[in-house]
């Protein structure tokens, strides 16, 4: 009896937690609290930004006349030479004018994000639901007098991973598909280009461009596709294994979160 | 266990309760992590058709931006044009002052070799003898510098026919794409009309569609109340059948109209631009040919006449056949060389005309301005697209926000590199946006 008795009561135990299994699938998931987002275009309308961007369009209106002197009477390669000169003079005033903005920008960001005990903060347009928005306290510390003070502690653990996308591009088979992909794009845009020159009606060319189109589709689902879903799997593979809620580009991430690129390197190499 | 079942179904109770009617900020406090994959959202939505038919418009334009095509006429174009022609009139002239020089230059020095050759042989150096072999000399370089133009004429005619025909090729094909990309961006503008008006109206009945689908799912419903509710179904369908069926027979009208008179423009433009083309080619051809008949008026070279307007004879026969055969040779040898300096002179016009015919291409912008105009298409036609993304992502937003807060998923993120241990809302949405077809 008392064994029946417990049965019941476990087969009760059981059947409430099926029910809070099945009526809440979110209660199984990462419990993610500390999640922050900032709108960076409304930062960059800050003064101190508009500033910046002000003195750099102008050096690059001053820069553009200079290279069209110099470049009038160059040959192509000096031609490319001077480009390459001038594009790392203006990449140099870059850094000079927007270098202690957005290290600004940065500590304050961090200050706030610690204050409130946010581990992640996340670029705005990739959250269509929830999160604390700290774009205003941002603003206002940035507005005051005074710069703003760096916080004393680090970011709390996040489950927000991101990876570096430049560095997985960079893994020696993905490079060689991607290489291949180019190339055969490349290839095929050329190929069309020449058959839409002897073209002669819309219907022709219509064709010419569908037929490009698939031939590209074809080699993306044939290459890139198995080697998207191999990077995907394995993320989410290491994901799952740091207890990641899930794992964001890290373009996307402004501050906090978990890198995990180094890891997903070495697995897919 | 008994406290363990009740704790378990307390949080299942705060898990259905605490989302909702949160302020989106503060419901982060509470719940899980959600992601959606935004592009494949996007292709389930209604609108999608739309939007591919932008990407592949652009892509089009992309690919074809560097076809040449025809380009605009300005008033800066023709004054440049202008001056090109009058460049090449220029080193015409000089090149015809030059030969004249040259064959003058060429006449002497054989003169006086021939004058040598007779003294040498005891013979008196008769000007009618030098005279006579210079005017022969004179008609050779006058037939071989006319022979020359008339070849130059030959081939500037076919170089003009040519032209015409690229010319009128481009037109065409930038005529018809314009026109083709004018009648593509009305079918896009009432298509992405009739798939508003199917949206909105999917959206104005769907409370009411709902409430009839959930009436007829219940099994107490009696068989009257029943075929009201299948009735109004039905009738809701019709309704917005006939609204869209209308507007489609509206739009195919309009569109059969629009391309008839595309077509008529089509056919104008370029008649006239034939006109414009073989006009011009015509007025620079008579013009060509004024240039060249004033030019050899009186032959290109002039011939020296010694015997007070006298026509010389021909090589005096009774001078012994050594001399006249020298004589000969001289003037074959005079004649080489004028012929190779002339060809040299010729050689350096022709460069300096083909460099003006390139630059001349170049400013009729056979290959520049027609990508300009690409160019602002595919601006104009990215505008476009921007917007109708962003309405398409507002209003997937809208749906995943309505699901987040049901399921109790405290912050939704788009588009993860992978989601992991996060709640992937992907699949509800997706039901709703379809939902949306209905």
């Amino acid at each position: 009896m008392i064994r029946l008795v417990r049965r019941g009561r476990g087969v009760a135990l059981a059947a409430s937690l099926a029910v809070v299994f099945l009526a809440a699938p979110a209660a199984l998931a990462a419990d993610v609290t500390d999640i922050g987002y900032v709108d960076q275009a409304a930062l960059s309308a800050l003064p101190s930004f508009q500033t910046a961007n002000r003195q750099l369009a102008e050096f690059g209106q001053a820069l553009q006349k200079q290279y069209v002197n110099r470049a009038k009477n160059a040959s192509q390669s000096q031609q490319a030479q001077l480009a390459q000169e001038f594009q790392g003079k203006m990449a140099e005033k870059q850094r000079q004018l927007f270098g202690p903005v957005f290290g600004r920008a940065q500590v304050a960001i961090a200050s706030i994000a610690s204050s409130k005990n946010l581990s992640v903060i996340v670029d705005k347009r990739i959250v269509v639901f929830g999160g604390t928005n700290i774009t205003q306290n941002v603003k206002d510390l940035l507005s005051g007098v005074g710069d703003p003070v760096p916080p004393v502690s680090t970011p709390p653990p996040s489950s927000v991973g991101y990876v570096d996308q430049s560095a997985i591009d960079a893994v020696p088979k993905i490079k060689a598909v991607q290489d291949d992909v180019v190339k055969y794009k490349n290839d095929q845009e050329k190929a069309a280009q020449d058959k839409l020159k002897s073209a002669k009606t819309d219907a022709e060319r219509d064709a010419i461009f569908k037929d490009y189109k698939k031939a590209l589709d074809d080699k993306s689902n044939q290459e890139i596709k198995p080697m998207v879903d191999l990077t995907r799997t394995t993320i989410a593979d290491i994901a799952k294994k740091k207890n990641l809620a899930l794992v964001i580009d890290r373009s996307n991430i402004i501050y906090g979160g978990q890198d995990i690129t180094a890891d997903v390197t070495a697995a897919l190499k | 266990m008994r406290w363990f079942a009740l704790a378990a179904l307390c949080a299942l109770a705060a898990c259905a309760k605490s989302p909702t009617g949160a302020p989106a900020s503060s419901s982060s406090r509470n719940g899980a992590v959600g992601y959606v994959h935004m592009g494949e959202l996007i292709k389930h939505h209604p609108l999608y058709a739309q939007l591919a038919q932008y990407d592949d418009s652009i892509a089009a334009l992309n690919l074809s931006a560097t076809v040449p095509q025809v380009a605009t006429s300005n008033p800066a174009v023709v004054q440049q044009e202008a001056a090109l022609q009058k460049e090449l009139q220029t080193a015409a002239e000089r090149t015809k002052k030059l030969l004249d020089a040259k064959s003058k230059t060429y006449q002497a020095r054989e003169a006086q070799a021939i004058s040598q050759a007779l003294r040498a042989s005891g013979s008196a150096p008769a000007a009618g003898t030098i005279a006579q072999q210079i005017n022969a000399t004179a008609q050779e370089q006058s037939a071989s510098v006319i022979s020359a133009a008339q070849r130059d004429l030959l081939g500037y005619r076919k170089a003009l026919d040519a032209q015409d025909t690229a010319e009128l090729q481009a037109a065409q094909r930038a005529i018809s794409d314009r026109v083709t990309r004018t009648y593509r961006a009305k079918q896009d503008e009432l298509q992405a009309k009739e798939s508003a008006l199917s949206l909105d109206l999917a959206q104005k009945d769907a409370s009411e569609r709902l409430s009839l689908r959930t009436r007829l799912a219940s099994l107490a419903m009696d068989d009257t109340d029943r075929a009201a509710a299948k009735a109004r179904l039905a009738a809701l369908d019709r309704s917005e059948a006939d609204a869209i069926g209308a507007m489609k027979n509206r739009d195919s009208m309009t569109l059969a109209t629009l391309n008839a008179q595309l077509r008529d423009q089509i056919k104008s433009e370029m008649q006239a631009k034939a006109n414009v083309v073989r006009g011009r080619s015509i007025v620079k051809l008579n013009e060509r040919e004024a240039d060249i008949r004033k030019q050899f008026a009186g032959g290109p070279v002039t011939a020296t006449n010694v015997e007070n307007g006298k026509t010389p004879d021909r090589v005096n026969a009774s001078l012994p056949p050594a001399v006249r055969a020298q004589i000969v040779a001289l003037h074959q040898d005079y004649q080489r060389q004028f012929n190779a300096d002339a060809k040299s002179t010729i050689d350096d016009f022709n460069a300096t005309r083909n460099d003006l015919k390139r630059r001349y291409d170049q400013l009729r912008g056979l290959d520049v301005s027609a990508q300009a105009g690409a160019a602002a298409e595919i601006a104009m036609l990215g505008k476009k697209r921007e917007d109708l993304y962003g309405q398409i992502v507002a209003q997937i937003g809208r749906e995943v926000r309505v699901i987040a807060k049901q399921k109790g998923v405290g912050v939704v993120v788009t588009d993860p590199v992978a989601g992991a241990t996060g709640v992937d809302l992907t699949p509800d949405a997706m039901k709703d946006i379809e939902s949306l077809h209905e």
